[in-house]
């Protein structure tokens, strides 16, 4: 009976490999499953937060967020002074940091780093307006020129593109790239890990960096893989072959939260879904009919129906958790009385708008159809009209839309990064005023709260524009929603920081089986 | 000299089909509204960034430039850069291309495998239980998608039983095997590394079963419909009454004939395949070229794109061009007339 014989080894083969494969998820080994490939990990270009998971694992900035908060404190640096024109900050770098190739971080790295950015031009570079120059004093200290005052400045310097990286690797360079090509897989930079292979769409292995000046890490190696089912990376973490999966919307989260070896992380985030309502375009250009759409809304239903209360209905531009955030500001409500009176007050009638939405958010479709049954009880026709993301950006850019929802997240921890880009007629379309949003008096405050050093009072110039700008109801405020990830109960140590999405300190984490 | 008759005017036309077909794909992509240097620099970028974005790219020349550059490489066998990825798009398709083939090869011949007996002891055993199962699961393989049937498969052998592996190409814990045809089988044998074949091999049987599983059902359903169209032609009655063994009229005479019909389904076969490996690929995170387009695709990544769409429609034409060649091989007549 050859056929039994087949069979028999057959079996043995797929019972013996099974056991291989279950013995594989060592405890310092940590399996991180997401749905997509990151595009590079090149701090000089890359714009996404797959990205930044690399960049921040292998990379170390002149500050860093502290722990969960957003304020800033040194890294690469072990102090700072800034002058009195608030334009030339003079950094001193701190002993015993090493690239992973032992080479010591020193101020001519820090230039070789931001001069590479400026360079580049890509995204990235936005982060620093008005960065003029950098020059190296000595070995340990470094200067940065600013050609005006920016508020902002020491937050920018923690955002990934300031991440400093070995001027070694010049070496890499190949037709004048600043060897872009290169570090668009692999990493130069002083932080607990470095990228040793990358295999596209499949797994992205980093190993510790021998030369890391802190603790040495319990992990020893981080697996990135990309698996685009979030029903094959949920089982992946059911069986225990992933450790953390990312992207997880709320009704799986849900299923997960009954299994008792898995965590469910929903953090606040810094992460806002709004509506952009073109303030350029009759009938939204009169703020009673932008008003009375922000009144008929209904933001529970939202939060609690499509967001199975995995959010909160936002209060003004700046978001809780960050300062500039104002807790006792005004906040549409859902009253459909008032919406209407609104609208008989300005006169209009058989309104018809159109939402421009894609799916590049899960929620915008739900939120969608919802707008479309609380618009129509004032008498508000809304059509939806679904395009591909790429599409929509333009369409929003180019102010071509009279309704359409858009996600926003801080590049940096600084209330400019909401106020200066969503009500400053300068940045409008594309850049961040979406609405084409225009009252001068705002524009005046945040504009003044950008140029001065002075928190309290930049504080006070933002909440004051806030409660202006919220009156006009240029955007529809929906929801702050919470950043989902699961993870297996026994990895340890984990610190969410909302400036810090999808981003891991995998230094400081562990596995305890 | 009938092989060259085929051959010479299909390569002629395949240097017609691939430049209509870059001319196609690039005039769609500069239709579709939506700025790719946007997607790279980030949507907030100001217009300064957006400029040195475009320069970089070479998104700030004419069109009519742009098309030129294109259609030049194109001609030097350069595909251009992936705008997502900063890497060659030649280099990216030779990544992600081989693991596809092996995919889709594997799914064919376990489709022709299964599919040609079953058909034909379908149609031997007409009405009887075997063509009652036999066309069951052909109905099953054709009208069951492949997404759904995918994450059946995955929830019972990977999740449930435990036995085969739910994703990827090989174990994590397993090196990959150096690169010669990009095939795992082939290379990880070429190497003598066994590890890694059975780990590839058990990595291959869910999805090149999915895969394999609709075209299974076209494939039974056309040989066991040609089958029975041929045992009723005269020269199988003749064979029969001369007193030949079935076994032989079945498989000389009745099988034969009963192929030449599905070459032509077979090409078709492997056009679907690349259609059907998007889904297994997204279900199976198998590193392909169906995740790649799709990525690519949604990021409006241009080069990427055309490459994808340039290679497929050579890979198109040559398969045409194998089912003609095969036809001839099949059947004398045609070779004759040719």
């Amino acid at each position: 009976m050859v056929f039994a014989h087949w069979k028999k080894l057959g079996l043995a083969l797929l019972v013996t490999s099974s056991l291989t494969q279950a013995a594989w998820a060592a405890s310092d080994v940590l399996v991180l499953s997401r749905a997509e490939d990151a595009p590079t990990a090149d701090p000089g270009v890359e714009i996404s937060n797959s990205g930044y998971t690399f960049i921040y694992a292998a990379y170390e900035h002149l500050v860093a967020y502290k722990g969960a908060t957003t304020e800033v404190v040194p890294e690469l640096a072990e102090s700072w002074t800034v002058d009195d024109t608030n334009t030339v900050w003079t950094f001193k770098l701190a002993q015993g940091h090493k690239f992973d190739d032992g080479t010591p971080v020193d101020a001519a790295a820090v230039k070789f780093s931001f001069d590479r950015a400026m360079k580049l031009k890509a995204g990235p570079s936005d982060a620093f307006p008005v960065l003029k120059e950098v020059q190296v004093v000595d070995p340990g200290t470094v200067k940065f020129i600013l050609s005006s005052q920016f508020a902002p400045f020491l937050s920018t310097m923690a955002v990934s593109g300031a991440a400093i990286i070995n001027p070694k690797v010049m070496e890499h360079e190949k037709d004048g790239d600043m060897a872009k090509a290169w570090l668009a897989e692999h990493t130069a930079g002083s932080g607990a890990y470095k990228i040793t292979s990358w295999e596209r769409n499949q797994s992205v292995v980093l190993d510790r960096n021998e030369h890391y000046s802190g603790p040495t890490p319990a992990l020893k190696q981080i697996v990135v893989r990309t698996v685009g089912e979030i029903s094959a990376r949920r089982l992946q973490l059911v069986n225990g072959d992933a450790d953390i999966i990312e992207q997880v919307p709320v009704d799986q989260a849900a299923a997960l939260k009954s299994d008792a070896s898995i965590v469910v992380e929903s953090n606040p985030s810094l992460y806002v879904n709004y509506v952009y309502m073109n303030n350029k375009r009759p009938p939204l250009d009169d703020p009673r009919v932008r008003q009375a759409i922000s009144y008929a809304v209904d933001y529970k239903g939202i939060v609690d129906g499509i967001m199975q209360g995995q959010a909160e209905q936002m209060r003004g531009a700046v978001p809780d958790g960050m300062w500039g955030h104002d807790p006792q500001g005004f906040q549409y409500s859902y009253d459909v009385e008032k919406a209407k009176a609104l609208l008989k007050e300005a006169g209009k009638s058989d309104i018809h708008l159109t939402y421009t939405f894609s799916q590049a958010d899960t929620a915008w479709e739900p939120v969608g159809l919802a707008l479309q049954a609380n618009l129509a009880d004032i008498g508000i026709k809304l059509d939806l009209q679904a395009v591909a993301d790429t599409t929509k950006r333009e369409m929003a850019a180019s102010g071509n839309y009279d309704l359409a929802p858009g996600a926003w997240t801080p590049d940096f921890a600084d209330p400019y990064m909401f106020m200066n880009y969503w009500f400053d007629p300068d940045r409008m379309g594309g850049p961040g005023n979406r609405a084409f949003y225009n009252n001068p008096k705002v524009a005046d405050l945040v504009r003044e709260a950008a140029s001065i050093i002075d928190q309290p009072k930049r504080e006070q110039l933002y909440l004051e524009a806030q409660k202006l700008s919220t009156q006009d109801a240029p955007y529809l405020y929906l929801m702050q929603k919470n950043d989902i990830f699961a993870r297996r109960a026994v990895v340890k140590g984990y610190v969410y920081n909302p400036m810090l999405i999808q981003v891991y300190n995998f230094a400081t984490m562990s596995k305890s089986e | 000299m009938t092989i060259m008759r085929i051959i010479i005017p299909r390569l002629v036309m395949l240097f017609f089909v691939v430049f209509g077909v870059a001319v196609i794909t690039f005039i769609i992509s500069h239709l579709i509204p939506g700025d790719p240097a946007r997607m790279i620099a980030g949507d907030r970028a100001s217009a300064e960034t957006l400029m040195s974005v475009r320069r970089d790219l070479g998104l700030d020349r004419p069109v009519w430039d742009q098309f030129t550059i294109y259609v030049s490489n194109l001609l030097h066998g350069d595909l251009g850069t992936s705008l997502r990825t900063r890497r060659s798009v030649a280099g990216d398709i030779a990544t992600f291309l081989p693991a596809t083939m092996e995919l889709g090869a594997i799914s064919l011949i376990l489709a022709i495998v299964i599919g040609i007996p079953l058909g034909v002891a379908s149609a031997i055993y007409k009405d009887g239980p075997i063509d009652q199962v036999a066309r069951t699961i052909s109905v099953c393989g054709i009208s069951m998608p492949v997404f759904w049937f995918a994450l059946v498969l995955v929830l019972l052998f990977y999740a449930k039983l435990h036995i085969l592996p739910g994703s990827g190409r090989i174990d994590m814990g397993i090196a990959l095997p150096t690169r010669v045809t990009g095939f795992f089988l082939i290379d990880s044998l070429l190497e003598g590394r066994m590890d890694a074949f059975w780990s590839s091999v058990r990595h291959l049987i869910l999805p090149s079963f999915v895969l394999a599983f609709a075209n299974l059902g076209v494939i039974t359903r056309q040989i066991r419909a040609s089958m029975l169209d041929v045992l009723e032609e005269d020269y199988i009655r003749t064979a029969r009454a001369s007193g030949l063994r079935r076994r032989v009229i079945i498989f000389n005479h009745a099988l034969r004939n009963a192929l030449i019909p599905s070459i032509t389904l077979l090409g078709l076969a492997l056009g679907d395949l690349l259609y059907g490996a998007v889904l297994t690929e997204t279900v199976f995170a198998w590193p392909g070229m169906g995740t790649y387009v799709v990525t690519s695709i949604q990021t409006l990544d241009f080069p990427a794109i055309m490459g994808f769409t340039v290679v497929a429609s050579i890979g198109y034409v040559l398969i045409n061009l194998v089912v003609d060649i095969a036809y001839m091989f099949a059947d004398p007549q045609i070779r004759e007339i040719g």
